[in-house]
């Protein structure tokens, strides 16, 4: 489909232009440097007007709380991104849905979670990320097996294709839910990546680089989180999502690992990986393995943006944005616990 | 103190170069900074300097006022958006308060902070008592739907249905023979609201989840209730579910809660459902007075609100303003006083001076605020006084560029200029009368448009209510001249030629379809006093004719509008003491341009002198001036115009040549020499400039000027820069010339356009007889009117300006305008300036 990139700009051009416009308001390194500076929660509030967020706190009364930052740099992060998808056209469309099932299957899990343990669904509605929300999400309570989960309420819902391959599980204990959720989330991905494979050019290669590392991340924290639990290790090689550069032969080779080293062993075979666990401790002052693949993503994210004519820079502004927001709760937090010991512990972006 | 400044200008300041600026440095004290600077904000009349601008927006000193600011601003933010919500309005105050004094902060805080409170109070109350009354009405609702349901036989019927397919799966045969009614009583509903748009997954939900083991009936009726929290509309409709088990009343009151359905309690029986409803009845009624009541509290605080809220706006935002505008001065190392730096016009010194007094007198302040100039190596800010007539042709000119300090400012000869060429364009006396008439409204309802925003596009053609005024004026004029009324030409003096019957007899002009007429015998020897002869408009050879009397009055007009800027760089250099650049730019451009253009046009006017019909020799102008470029000193003899032009073109040709090299090389040379022999006075404001710093010097009132670095000399730098000048100016001298032919261009398309139009919509019906062609014409006519309005002025006037502008930006201000010069930004608390900030 090399020609769609003629007529890229006739259906999505000012979509894309409108992202990239939203890209250029990411904050800037500089911006981090005084955000880290700030005394209190009012001094933020401060800086951000004078950034891309420009009033967005102005009618939030003193004194602000970090969960007030986090709900309105989420409620205008959302109102962004469904603006992008309220306006496009297929394919785009289609690809900002498979954006959003990713917060489905968040939600979803985090539904029959908090059903487990016997919280009210009203009390967990509001917890849920609004980018995931569909009709039928409030009922989930009503399931007590998988088999009924999806008869009832996934069936409708474009996760059913998903789900699938779970419903063979007997009941829902914390070890099947999380089951649940790695295997709808590896069938995510694979189908996420097929699609972007079928629509073919730029797209297909920003978005194979981004799906690839979002795969292997998955295998690798699987595998390193399944240490000292019960999963046996041919249920974990279940899970492992197969379209990342593991795939094959790391998948068999961390199927086969049973401790950190072993994982470590299999990260040597792969550059960019070997670079990860390279430079990952556990002391105060050095990244943990969490940072560093965020770190990873972020660059992907960065590179999306030096191609053109591609879906690849819906994708990667919203994860840019989404960690901006998770950098600048992060500095919120550690202001207002006045903890500025590790206030610098955020990635930068730009 | 003296003021430190050359050149104080003694009356008002013209338009024709900027303002004359000072630095000036001033100290308050702590106590009457405040006041101080409000008082320069009504004036509106020093442009601060931001003098930390390393320091991030919340280190600044007054930012905790500003945050006090802002809270305030926020809850009364909070008020306007109840008020719009009731649907009370504001008075809008006439007369904009002046500034609060600091101490009143404190007091619209807490008074505020009081209104906030109780109006969040009210809302409550009133919201717990809506949404009671919501429920009273929704149980009203839903009794009446079951009540309605239960008296159906055949929605009950219906419902038995399902049951009677349930009791096949679940208990065999044994229930068939029961009563109909009991029946009925042996099912277990549910009944309930849900909005709709939750409807429709709600069935199929429902239908899922209980296997079809359940009837629902969704009331037909739906009905819409306002949400007490944001006060929209939702529409909802009644429900009612049957179903028969514990288990499945389980699930289906999980999903009424997923779905966010409301479930209303219903007695199974009938009696005890129709005095439920008559008991609601009552009590909605009471509680619909307890909600009136409370409205009308709520209403009343919003009204006592609304009197004092746009003052207090205006005010808290006067009150950021000045807050924001002490965030940038320095702070005195004894904490005592405050420094400011800015920038004003000499010109209102006294009365700055006079502000800062009023405002140390407010604040009872025992020493006063001392305003002293410095002087300064940095550029000053550009300040036109413009008035609401210049600001449009100023803004054409901004647009630009702003012009640099003190350099002559084209806006000046813009404003004849502009709608000069505009007109030459759109020459047409029919539409220039319809654009002047169009301003005319504008100006005469300019104090109702000018109130609120009409649109964009609408305020910008308003914006330039004065410009479209002056172009249709000049429209008509040009109109005049080419004699052109929408196509159609007007004979007010009488032709100068005749027809006389014995040339031109009766049959021969019936016969014949084109007259060709001999100048020698058919003109009368008087021209045509003003204008175009009418008589051309009959003439096949109309265009021929107009054609190059158009061309060439593009070319004279053109020249003449060069040579005047590059005669306004005369201006620039002899304020600036550049006398450099006379010697060595100007005078060789003005003897190029001459020698070659200027004897253009000489030769243009000497031809329409001396050659008419009867001369023998009519040479081509263009021949004669390539030639004399390409064939030097040599005149064909069918191209002479005058005797001795060969010895002339030749004196030209040289003189235009050696201007090249002089211009080309002069300045570098010299300015080389200067550098070798240590010579450094420099002109007023040097185009050189090195950023030097201010150097405050407490002791003395004077301030220091830094010493000037020598500026590094480069003639690399120097050279190339005047080559590029050089290249552009001779070049330009050509391609601007060519460039000034859109005038004929244009003009040439709109006459054309406006002939098309006539003749296709018009030209034919007109000739029409009887009532048929009446209402022929009546049609065309108002297509035609249609069309000329949106093609030729509307669109042929955009082409036309947009072409005047670029002759002014490319074309004129080439030759002698910088435009790199900053605005001047007073510090203003006029509320009027406020909606163009924000």
């Amino acid at each position: 489909m090399a020609d769609s990139e003629f007529l890229f700009n006739m259906d999505h051009g000012y979509l894309e232009g409108l992202c990239r416009g939203f890209r250029s308001g990411i904050l800037t390194q500089g911006d981090y440097l005084n955000l880290v500076q700030c005394e209190t929660l009012e001094d933020l509030k401060l800086h951000l007007q004078s950034t891309d967020y420009g009033t967005f706190l102005q009618n939030e009364p003193s004194p602000l709380q970090v969960a007030t930052i986090d709900d309105k740099l989420r409620e205008k992060l959302v109102i962004e991104f469904q603006h992008l998808r309220n306006h496009s056209l297929a394919p785009l469309s289609q690809f900002m849905d498979y954006i959003t099932y990713s917060y489905m299957i968040d939600n979803i899990i985090l539904l029959i979670t908090g059903t487990l343990h016997q919280r009210a669904i009203s009390e967990l509605l509001p917890k849920c990320h609004p980018l995931g929300s569909f009709e039928q999400m409030a009922s989930i309570s009503i399931a007590s097996t998988p088999a009924e989960l999806y008869n009832a309420v996934l069936v409708d819902t474009p996760l059913a294709p998903f789900f699938v391959e779970c419903i063979s599980e007997q009941d829902m204990d914390e070890m099947n839910i999380e089951l649940i959720r790695n295997t709808l989330y590896k069938a995510y991905l694979e189908s996420f990546y097929n699609f972007c494979q079928n629509i073919g050019g730029a797209t297909a290669e920003v978005m194979g680089q981004i799906l690839s590392f979002e795969a292997d991340r998955r295998c690798f924290i699987i595998t390193i989180n399944s240490f000292g639990t019960e999963l046996s290790k041919d249920d974990r090689a279940k899970l492992y999502p197969r379209c990342g550069k593991l795939y094959p032969d790391g998948l068999v080779k961390l199927a086969k690992a049973d401790d950190y080293d072993q994982v470590q062993n299999v990260a040597q075979y792969y550059g960019e990986y070997r670079n990860i666990f390279d430079n990952v401790g556990n002391g105060p002052s050095e990244k943990t393995l969490e940072d560093r693949f965020f770190e990873h993503e972020v660059k992907l994210n960065v590179l999306a943006f030096q191609q053109q004519f591609h879906f690849g820079v819906f994708y990667s502004w919203l994860k840019l944005k989404e960690q901006e927001s998770r950098n600048v709760v992060w500095i919120a937090e550690c202001i207002a616990q006045r903890n500025r010991g590790k206030i610098d512990n955020y990635v930068p972006i730009f | 103190m003296m003021p430190v400044v050359k050149n104080m200008p003694s009356g008002p300041v013209s338009i024709f170069r900027s303002e004359a600026m000072t630095l000036a440095q001033l100290y308050l004290q702590a106590d009457a900074a405040y006041n101080c600077v409000s008082e320069l904000g009504e004036l509106g009349a020093v442009h601060f300097r931001d003098l930390n601008p390393d320091v991030n927006a919340f280190q600044r000193k007054f930012v905790s006022e500003v945050r006090r600011c802002e809270e305030v601003e926020r809850q009364i933010r909070f008020l306007m958006k109840e008020m719009q919500k009731s649907g009370v309005g504001t008075d809008i105050c006439t007369e904009p308060p002046l500034a609060p004094l600091p101490q009143e902060l404190l007091e619209m805080e807490s008074q505020f902070l009081k209104y906030e409170s109780d109006l969040k109070l009210i809302n409550g109350n009133c919201e717990s008592l809506a949404k009671h009354e919501l429920e009273l009405q929704e149980l009203n609702v839903v009794l009446s739907m079951a009540q309605k349901f239960f008296n159906d036989p055949q929605s009950v019927a219906m419902a038995e249905a399902v049951e009677e397919v349930d009791d096949i799966f679940d208990e065999g045969t044994s229930l068939i023979n029961l009563r109909s009614e009991e029946k009925v009583k042996h099912l277990s509903f549910v009944c309930g609201t849900i909005r709709n748009n939750n409807r429709f997954a709600f069935e199929k939900l429902l239908w899922r989840v209980c296997l079809a083991n359940a009837f629902i009936k969704i009331s037909d009726h739906d009905y819409y209730v306002k949400d007490p929290k944001t006060g929209e509309c939702i529409w909802k409709s009644a429900f009612i579910i049957f179903f028969q088990g514990d288990r499945l009343r389980a699930r289906v009151e999980k999903i009424c809660n997923g779905m966010n359905a409301t479930v209303y309690p219903c007695p199974d029986n009938a009696d005890k459902r129709q005095s439920m409803i008559q008991d609601l009845v009552t009590r909605i009624d009471d509680i619909q007075q307890v909600l009136q009541q409370s409205r009308d509290h709520q209403y009343n605080l919003l009204y006592e609100v609304a009197r004092i809220i746009e003052k207090s706006l205006i005010k808290i935002k006067k009150m950021k303003a000045i807050f924001h505008t002490l965030n940038l001065f320095n702070v005195d190392v004894t904490q005592k006083c405050l420094i400011a730096e800015c920038w004003c016009p000499v010109f209102q010194l006294v009365e700055i001076r006079n502000a800062l007094q009023r405002g140390s007198d407010k604040s009872q302040s025992s020493v006063p605020s001392i305003l002293h100039q410095i002087r300064t190596e940095d550029t000053p800010p550009t300040f036109h006084r413009t008035n609401k007539f210049t600001v449009a042709f100023q803004n054409i000119v901004d647009a630009y560029g702003v012009a640099d300090y003190q350099e002559v400012n084209p806006a000046l000869f813009t404003v004849i200029t502009f709608p000069f060429l505009f007109a030459v364009m759109f020459g047409d006396c029919g539409h220039g009368l319809l654009m002047f008439l169009f301003a005319l409204w504008l100006i005469l309802r300019e104090k109702t448009f000018s109130k609120e925003s009409n649109g964009e596009i609408f305020d910008t053609i308003f914006g330039g209510r004065y410009v479209v005024l002056l172009m249709g004026a000049f429209a008509v004029y040009t109109g005049l001249i080419y004699n052109d009324v929408m196509s159609k030409s007007l004979n007010i003096f009488g032709t100068g030629w005749k027809f006389p019957s014995d040339l031109y007899p009766e049959s021969v002009v019936s016969s014949t379809k084109q007259i060709s007429m001999d100048p020698q015998k058919t003109f009368t020897g008087n021209p045509y006093p003003f204008g175009v002869d009418p008589i051309w408009q009959l003439a096949l050879n109309k265009l021929t004719f107009l054609n190059s009397f158009k061309m060439k009055l593009s070319v004279i007009l053109g020249i003449c509008h060069m040579l005047f800027g590059v005669v306004l760089s005369l201006y620039n250099h002899i304020y600036f003491r550049n006398y450099v650049n006379i010697i060595m730019i100007f005078i060789p451009e003005v003897i190029f341009l001459l020698s070659i253009f200027g004897y253009l046009v000489i030769i243009i006017f000497y031809k329409w002198l001396s050659v008419t019909a009867f001369s023998e020799t009519k040479p081509s102008l263009l021949i004669t001036l390539i030639n004399m470029v390409l064939s030097i000193g040599t005149v064909k003899k069918d191209q002479l115009l005058y005797k001795g032009q060969a010895g002339v073109q030749v004196f030209l040709v040289v003189m235009a040549v050696i201007c090249v090299p002089w211009m080309l090389l002069g300045k570098p040379l010299y300015l080389y020499y200067r550098h070798k022999h240590g010579y450094t006075r420099r002109g007023r404001y040097s185009l050189l400039k090195s950023s030097g710093t201010i150097n405050a010097d407490d002791d003395d009132c004077l301030l220091n000027e830094q010493p000037d670095e020598t500026p590094s000399f480069e003639f690399g730098e120097i050279f190339i820069n005047n080559a590029i000048h050089t290249i552009e100016y001779v070049l330009g001298c050509i391609s601007n010339t060519a460039s000034y032919l859109r005038l004929w261009a244009l003009s040439l398309a709109h006459a054309e356009l406006s002939e098309v139009l006539w003749n296709m919509e018009i030209g034919k019906l007109i000739k029409l007889k009887g009532i048929a062609g009446g209402f022929a014409l009546f049609g065309g006519f108002a297509f035609w009117a249609a069309s000329t309005v949106a093609i030729l002025l509307v669109m042929e006037g955009l082409s036309a300006f947009l072409h005047a502008l670029r002759l002014h930006w490319v074309e004129f201000q080439n030759k002698f305008y910088t435009g790199t010069g900053y605005l001047f930004q007073p510090f203003t608390l006029k509320v009027e300036y406020w909606n163009e900030e924000n």
